[in-house]
């Protein structure tokens, strides 16, 4: 069999079409393999997404159909006896009006926290649009991009700088405590810091989380925009982008072993037997997964015991609901209708103070998950999706075929408890537990960010200190998914670093 | 009179810092407010015959320059070696490990034959991480954001260090210093009650638990001693801490300090943005060049010099600050020894550490309750019985048992701490007797410290024992305050000395050393 493609990119989540599209572009034939029936991996997952506006750009997405939501609320937090909720307008002024009915302390505060976390995030978008640079032998560009980067630390003056430096390693509830004194606006803020983590609002490192995800909006609140139309917007305007640059995609195509002579990677085997051959072969999967498809026999132990330890126990559920009627919030009862709307169509925060969220992920450091989790929906038309944590990929003396429903009636009662009278109105619903995301979306660990966000799996240590610009071990064989730098949410930088770097490197 | 320093707080540090000062021939008096020397590491006879490390009851990482600078073993310093760790588990087991390398893999493959393996391995790898770090305890901390090319400097030296490193100790570097100390010795050992003992040193004296990250690189300073040369990993001072204490004090007066106890400072005398001496809380004014505080940044800054002498923004960094006291000490007086259920008798597993870390869920589990302000109804407890080593420090035949308690928040969610002291002296008994059942028959006397005690007694703002919580953020350039952690303060001639600085807490004395080596204008 001839050599018919130039690259072959595994999955079509988002990285990968981007990544693809890229290749594309820079005249390669690419050709991409998808396991499952359609494409968009975890797109189909997020409510929201923040895919880099350089990207939206260079890929024309407006133009396949992408358009932008920016709810007038980024999040709400009801209140469960009554009192008003907390309402984080997009707005900040409108937002410190509705923080003044808890503090007036936290109101005056609220628009210098947003001013200051938009100003560091300005440094950290910067070190997210290239790759890390070599360890090893910083190149001219490295050396270039070290030196934008630090300028740009600079400019941010002492204050911001310092805060950047002292906020990364700190836990988001300290993050929270330092600005703001009324705990339901200390727990819409903290909640940022834990998505998809293992880690509680008073886990040190946290504060990193709330900053990488509110990087690409630079707010730590609104950390993404809703695709008018949903996730299948998005997808098929990433597909539609791909397709237009020429690439090819082929679903129901599964990916069983990267193939490997001499040190290089030379193409793929399909589960069904089928080989197709390629000159680069990149794989949007995670790391785990990725160098779970080469034969160890092309790795070094020390290497494949590293993959093996990177951190990544997944901790996100979903439970999807079908309503007859949106929910109640006793809480929302006294806004008018436009207000109740936007907030019902923001992040719903359901979770009271910190240290309500942190009891729910202790239940699952022991391998369990708490009737009281951390819930955050998004209520549309006769939609109700929650995400729900904290749900452990590894629960003890149990399984999650057991416990799935058990996880849906908890989640249903915490809403419940802010809406009455939501269990009536639902008619049916959903659950997505961690191994669900495993099974499903090939997630290792059911872990959405293909490994957690902390400090010692980032940037130049992201997948892996020495293997931190999209290559590998094996010659030819690329990683540009999630787990690689920067790998933040739904955001596609991923993707297009990796091409970059892939298209740079075939053309030496 | 008229002196060219005065340092207040006649602790480790404090005494460490005029020693040098002296030694280069300044005219330097030490200030203390208790009626003894050594702050938290000091030895009191709390009980007739009985003479307890209060606080501080072991050492490992007084810095070996120190030692062989002011000469302090002819002052009468003479570390004794403390062998050892030995946990005893609910399930009639236990884990013993002891300095001898070849008998304690002999007791690990007991309980893992593949960690056995790992552990020379690992013993390896942190000594090399060890060297690694062991020059930037000693430097001046650089500031990142100066324009200065000497930071640069030291910011580059550090990066050539870090590159110089082998793959497999750069990769071990990055973790140490961010992972939890329970996920990095996951990647090494299988044993829970191994992972349990080690990683309960992460946590010492910080509001963390052992799945925390950041709490890794603490386990560094456990082969610290081995590469210094000075003596292995921990020991106990002969005569109890306070003898440290007492050898810098003695090697700080040969060289000319003057030093006061019961002279609490009530001031220090700020004008025109610089310091001109200290006003006693008797009134007395005392004039000095220089001022050094070893107390923590609360007290120097907070208490001692009036709001208005000192920037808005760097007094919002200081009340910033983290303290978040996390332990308590209970020192018991005893007839007898202390008869484990899972390895009775008096042999020498008593001799070394005894660790009440059976299990991570333990330990985590202690945390958890502290989260939401309560003490651990079964705390983190480690041990030591120095009579065994130094039979000096009690009448013959008695001994003493010094139980480090962990977790004790300062702020407690209901109730205060002088309600519930003995409660929690109760509880420290309790957990106890669930390993060596005869405890309770043999306590002649117990004093219980909680944090508050910890607080009013020695000073410690909210009972932290490291002046601070050694946390990422609180670290490094940002101890004690990002921009100020060269020693320096925004009162020009007034310089901090104490654990709250780079590098942090423990009897060190690194702090101390570093701070007047910086006075003297040496380069680090």
């Amino acid at each position: 069999m001839g050599r018919s493609h130039d690259a072959i990119v595994i999955g079509a989540g988002h990285n990968g079409l981007i990544a693809a599209t890229f290749l594309a572009k820079a005249g390669l034939k690419t050709l991409v393999l998808e396991r499952s029936d359609r494409v968009g991996g975890c797109a189909w997952l997020s409510h929201t997404a923040s895919i880099d506006p350089g990207v939206i750009r260079a890929l024309d997405l407006a133009r396949h159909g992408l358009e932008i939501v920016r709810p007038d609320v980024s999040a709400c937090a009801p209140d469960v006896d009554g009192r008003p909720p907390l309402m984080l307008w997009r707005d900040p002024a409108r937002a410190a009006q509705s923080i003044r009915a808890f503090s007036s302390k936290d109101a005056d505060q609220y628009p210098k926290f947003l001013a200051s976390f938009a100003r560091i995030s300005g440094v950290l978008r910067a070190l997210s649009s290239a790759a890390p640079p070599s360890v090893d032998e910083p190149s001219r560009a490295d050396l270039f991009e070290a030196l934008k980067a630090g300028r740009r630390f600079r400019a941010l003056g002492r204050a911001d700088a310092y805060r950047l430096l002292r906020w990364m390693p700190m836990a988001v509830a300290d993050l929270a405590g330092e600005w703001f004194e009324s705990e339901p606006l200390r727990a819409a803020v903290a909640a940022g810091g834990i998505l998809g983590s293992f880690l509680g609002p008073w886990s040190a490192g946290s504060a990193a989380v709330l900053l990488l995800l509110g990087a690409t909006e630079a707010d730590p609140i609104a950390t993404g925009w809703f695709a008018k139309g949903g996730a299948a917007a998005l997808v098929d305007a990433l597909a539609a982008a791909a397709r237009a640059a020429g690439v090819q995609i082929r679903t129901s195509a599964d990916v069983a072993q990267v193939a490997v002579a001499g040190g290089g990677a030379t193409g793929v085997v399909l589960t069904g037997g089928e080989e197709i051959q390629a000159r680069a072969i990149v794989s949007s999967a995670d790391p785990k997964r990725t160098f779970g498809l080469v034969d160890p026999i092309h790795l070094a132990p020390e290497f494949v015991r590293r993959v093996q330890n990177i951190r990544g126990h997944g901790t996100l559920a979903a439970v999807t609901y079908t309503v007859s009627a949106p929910p109640r919030f006793t809480s929302l009862a006294a806004l008018d209708p436009r207000e109740q709307a936007a907030a019902l169509a923001s992040r719903v925060r359901l979770g009271r103070n910190i240290d309500a969220i942190e009891r729910a992920f202790d239940a699952a450091k022991y391998g369990s998950f708490s009737d009281e989790p951390w819930v955050e929906l998004t209520a549309f038309d006769s939609t109700v999706a929650a995400y729900v944590q904290y749900a452990p990929y590894h629960l003890r003396g149990t399984t999650w075929e057991m416990e799935r429903e058990r996880l849906a009636k908890v989640t249903t009662q915490v809403i419940a408890r802010y809406a009455p009278g939501f269990e009536a109105s639902v008619l049916g619903h959903q659950v997505t537990t961690p191994l669900d995301l495993e099974g499903s979306y090939g997630l290792t660990g059911g872990h959405i960010f293909h490994g957690d966000l902390a400090l010692d799996q980032l940037f130049v240590t992201r997948p892996l200190l020495g293997f931190a610009r999209y290559g590998t071990p094996v010659r030819n064989l690329y990683i540009c998914g999630s787990g690689t730098h920067p790998g933040t949410g739904l955001n596609g930088l991923s993707g297009t670093l990796a091409a970059r770097e892939i298209v740079r490197a075939m053309k030496r | 009179m008229k002196y060219d320093a005065v340092v207040i707080g006649g602790g480790h540090n404090g005494l460490t810092a005029a020693a040098y000062l002296a030694r280069a021939g300044r005219k330097t008096l030490v200030l203390e407010r208790r009626h003894v020397l050594g702050g938290a590491a000091v030895t009191e006879e709390v009980f007739p015959g009985f003479r307890f490390s209060v606080c501080s009851y072991v050492v490992s990482l007084l810095r070996p320059e120190i030692i062989r600078d002011l000469d302090l073993p002819r002052h009468g310093l003479e570390i004794l070696p403390l062998d050892g760790t030995f946990t005893p588990m609910p399930n009639g087991d236990y884990l013993w490990r002891v300095n001898d390398h070849a008998k304690t893999r002999r007791e690990i493959a007991r309980h893992s034959r593949l960690d056995a393996e790992a552990y020379d391995e690992y013993g390896k790898a942190m000594v090399e991480m060890a060297r690694f770090v062991k020059p930037i305890l000693n430097m001046t901390p650089p500031d990142p954001m100066s324009l200065d090319p000497r930071e640069l400097m030291k910011l580059l030296f550090m990066g050539r260090r870090f590159r110089a490193l082998n793959d497999v100790d750069r990769y071990n570097q990055v973790q140490l210093m961010t992972m939890s100390a329970v996920d990095f010795l996951d990647q090494w050992f299988e044993t829970d009650v191994l992972k349990a003992t080690m990683s309960a040193s992460g946590i010492i004296g910080t509001f963390l638990g052992v799945r925390s990250p950041g709490t890794a690189y603490v386990l560094l300073h456990h082969y610290m001693g081995e590469i210094d040369g000075a003596f292995r990993s921990w020991g106990f001072a002969r005569g109890g801490t306070g003898a440290i204490s007492d050898a810098i004090a003695s090697a700080a007066r040969e060289a000319g300090v003057e030093i006061r106890v019961r002279s609490p400072v009530a001031r220090i005398r700020v004008k025109d943005g610089h310091t001109t001496g200290v006003v006693l809380a008797n009134g007395d004014e005392i004039a000095a060049d220089l001022v050094l505080s070893s107390v923590d940044p609360n007290l120097t800054f907070l208490k001692f010099i009036d709001a208005k002498e000192l920037p808005g923004e760097f007094l919002d960094e200081v009340r910033r600050y983290k303290f978040r006291g996390s332990s308590g000490k209970v020192n018991l007086a005893l007839d007898a020894l202390p008869a484990f259920r899972c390895l009775p008798g008096d042999g020498p597993h008593l001799r070394g550490a005894l660790s009440i870390s059976p299990s991570v869920d333990y330990l985590e589990r202690a945390y958890d309750q502290a989260k939401y302000g309560e003490f651990s109804r079964r705390p983190y407890i480690d041990m030591v019985i120095p009579t065994l080593t130094d039979p000096s420090v009690a009448p013959p035949g008695k001994h003493i048992l010094s139980c480090f308690v962990q977790y004790a928040p300062y702020k407690l969610a209901s109730g205060t701490w002088d309600d519930e002291r003995e409660a929690f002296g109760d509880t420290v008994i309790d957990t106890i007797a669930e390993y060596a059942p005869n405890i309770r028959d043999i306590i002649l006397h117990r004093q219980v410290l909680t944090p508050l005690d910890l607080e009013r007694e020695f000073g410690l703002t909210e009972g932290n024992i490291f002046q601070g919580e050694l946390t990422l953020e609180q670290l490094f350039f940002a101890r004690p305050v990002p921009g100020w952690a060269q020693y320096n303060t925004p009162v020009r001639n007034l310089w901090m000395c104490g654990s709250a600085t780079h590098p942090g807490g423990g009897i060190m004395g690194a702090p101390g050393r570093n701070a007047a080596l910086r006075i003297l204008g040496h380069r680090s």
